[in-house]
């Protein structure tokens, strides 16, 4: 680009670089033929002094769009901003809007949706990034009702044809527990509550993973998983102290609040560590139950493919053998070798298994909801073909007769 | 991994909605003054009537326009719809039972396997579509057919299509792919 260069006119190379009026020219010095205007070098010096102005922070973009486009395109680049979203992200939310407005189904609403077009298109760029941003978190940046937000969700993928992978759970969870205040002790986290936090993510993450093998994760919505996670996660931490402090508590201490499903997913999540707990001896003969399994969540995670695939074969015992029982000691060493004893025990092995052991099931199964169900036709009622014949006393029944029409009358002009 | 066993599914049909027109105007106040089971919704101005025998419920407009839902079968709508246009002739007006159209049939089949659905998803990307933050069931659309289906976690399958051989073709045809994301004992 920037090699001798040769006037075109008489062939000399006594080009010079000569700025009239600041504008940067090759000009020959033997004929004065000007070769070119403008900008030629790419180097740092001159970039410094460049005045380049983004077309979207001039005004020629204000005069070409309507201002309903210019007011969204603002929308965007503020939303962006708070969400602190790299600049792609800012670019492709922007063309997506740009080509959504100009459908009739998102440009003749009302106000209230075509606020709620920003954040879906600025959602559905962080969807396709696999940058973890839920509905929720939307939703209330936007002040957005929750049905209008899925159903104009819904509407811009099928008119701009997008397709979204699902949502990380994983990368859910680390944004996540980045929003909790429990990682350092301040005034209102006494030192024995605070936790470090890349051990209490480590943790959470396993819990979630464990959740997702034993179809609790399934159908539901994620946040309420994620929260009941990080509460046994950061019990099980350090159970000593933190055993007494109720969920909700938990909730507050953090800074975030508690999702209803919660509750329900918590006692999920400790049916499946109870039921993990049942297949190591030296848990059974300490008969945890629901408040003290989570003194022993970090050995269950620690084995948990091995216990789930043990739980799920519907109750024969593969448990370790009869030595370990009784220590009920959490060193790990100790735990390695019974693992990998419990491991090398064939299946259906010495020991019976104990009594009413039903296979794991999802709970959607286990809690089945009743559904009154008509019994399928009967074969007399197939042989309708919709051609019959009609009788008067079949009709006489959905008429009213004369007196019944007097008393109605009578009832309706006394309102 | 034989998908073809002869594995014979039970698809239960829970609605049927069936159309027609009287091609004549009815007068609501009259229906609602002289029928039996009636209710009368002023305020957008329509009619619905309820029938016994097929348990039907008829929406009736003052154009001649007549929605009936809640039928088990295309033949018991055609059934009911008659009834309820021999009824309206009863009632004094010249009704001339015309333009009887199946607009839509809901229908519920269950697998007998649970299915794993953020890989069913994946597999079938664009025609499936699965937000767990919004509803619980993966949207299954099959458009040469104009069917929707809902699966679920558990096995169970919602479709909606224009008539019972839609319906039953929709069924066959995503038994495949929701086998291949069954749930296997590990």
């Amino acid at each position: 680009m920037s090699g001798p260069r040769k006037c075109p006119d008489c062939g000399s190379s006594d080009i010079v670089d000569d700025a009239h009026y600041a504008q940067n020219q090759l000009v020959c010095a033997d004929c004065g033929f000007v070769l070119t205007e403008g900008l030629l070098t790419t180097t740092f010096q001159d970039e410094e002094h460049l005045q380049e102005v983004t077309y979207s922070r001039s005004t020629g973009q204000n005069e070409q769009l309507s201002r309903c486009t210019q007011r969204g395109i603002k929308r965007v680049q503020d939303l962006c901003k708070v969400l602190r979203l790299p600049a792609v992200f800012e670019d492709t939310a922007l063309s997506y809007f740009q080509r959504a407005i100009k459908h009739p189904s998102f440009h003749l609403v009302r106000l209230e949706k075509k606020e709620i077009l920003v954040g879906c298109c600025v959602f559905v760029t962080c969807r396709q990034h696999n940058w973890p941003l839920t509905m929720g978190t939307i939703c209330s940046l936007l002040y957005a009702d929750k049905e209008l937000f899925a159903s104009v969700y819904l509407a811009v993928l099928k008119e701009l044809e997008l397709d979204v992978p699902a949502l990380s759970l994983m990368d859910l969870v680390k944004t996540h527990l980045n929003s909790f205040k429990l990682f350092q002790s301040s005034a209102s986290i006494p030192a024995r509550f605070a936790e470090d936090k890349d051990k209490m993510v480590a943790r959470t993450i396993q819990i979630v993973e464990l959740a997702s093998e034993t179809w609790l994760v399934t159908g539901r919505h994620p946040i309420p998983i994620v929260t009941a996670a990080a509460y046994l996660a950061w019990q099980s931490l350090q159970p000593a102290g933190r055993l007494s402090c109720p969920f909700p508590r938990f909730c507050k201490l953090a800074g975030t609040d508690l999702p209803p499903p919660a509750h329900l997913r918590l006692k999920e999540l400790n049916d499946i560590l109870l039921r993990m707990a049942s297949q190591l001896a030296w848990l059974r003969v300490l008969q945890v139950d629901k408040k003290t399994v989570v003194k022993h969540i970090g050995d269950l995670l620690q084995h948990r493919h091995f216990l789930v695939k043990s739980s799920f074969s519907s109750g024969d015992a593969e448990a370790s053998s009869a030595t370990a029982a009784g220590q009920g000691s959490e060193s790990s060493p100790r735990v390695a070798g019974c693992a990998g004893q419990a491991e090398g025990c064939p299946p259906g092995g010495k020991q019976k298994s104990s009594t009413g052991q039903r296979p794991l099931l999802p709970p959607c199964l286990l809690n089945p909801r009743k559904r009154l169900r008509t019994a399928a036709p009967s074969p007399a009622e197939q042989a309708i073909t919709g051609d019959e014949a009609i009788s008067d006393s079949e009709i006489e029944q959905y008429l009213r007769s004369q007196e019944e029409m007097r008393e109605f009358r009578k009832a309706q002009a006394r309102h | 991994m034989d998908a073809e066993s002869d594995v014979a599914l039970d698809i239960l049909i829970t609605n049927v909605v069936c159309v027609f027109r009287t091609r004549c105007h009815l007068n609501l106040r009259k229906i609602a003054l002289e029928g039996a089971n009636v209710i009368y919704k002023r305020d957008v101005g329509k009619v619905l009537m309820k029938l016994r025998k097929p348990r039907i419920t008829a929406t009736i407009w003052s154009s001649g326009k007549v929605i009936c839902t809640g039928a088990t079968s295309e033949e018991e709508a055609k059934f009911g719809a008659r009834r309820l246009a021999r009824s309206l002739q009863k009632l004094g007006f010249q009704v001339i039972f015309t333009d009887f159209k199946v607009v839509n049939v809901l229908a519920v089949c269950n697998m007998p396997f649970e299915i794993r659905l953020p890989e069913f998803t994946k597999n079938n990307r664009p025609h499936a579509s699965y937000e767990p933050e919004l509803h619980p069931a993966v949207c299954y659309r099959i458009k040469p057919l104009r069917a929707t289906l809902q699966i679920f976690s558990t096995g169970s399958i919602t479709v909606t299509g224009p008539n019972v051989k839609a319906v039953a073709s929709a069924v066959e045809q995503i038994y495949p792919f929701v086998f291949e994301s069954r749930k296997e004992i590990l």
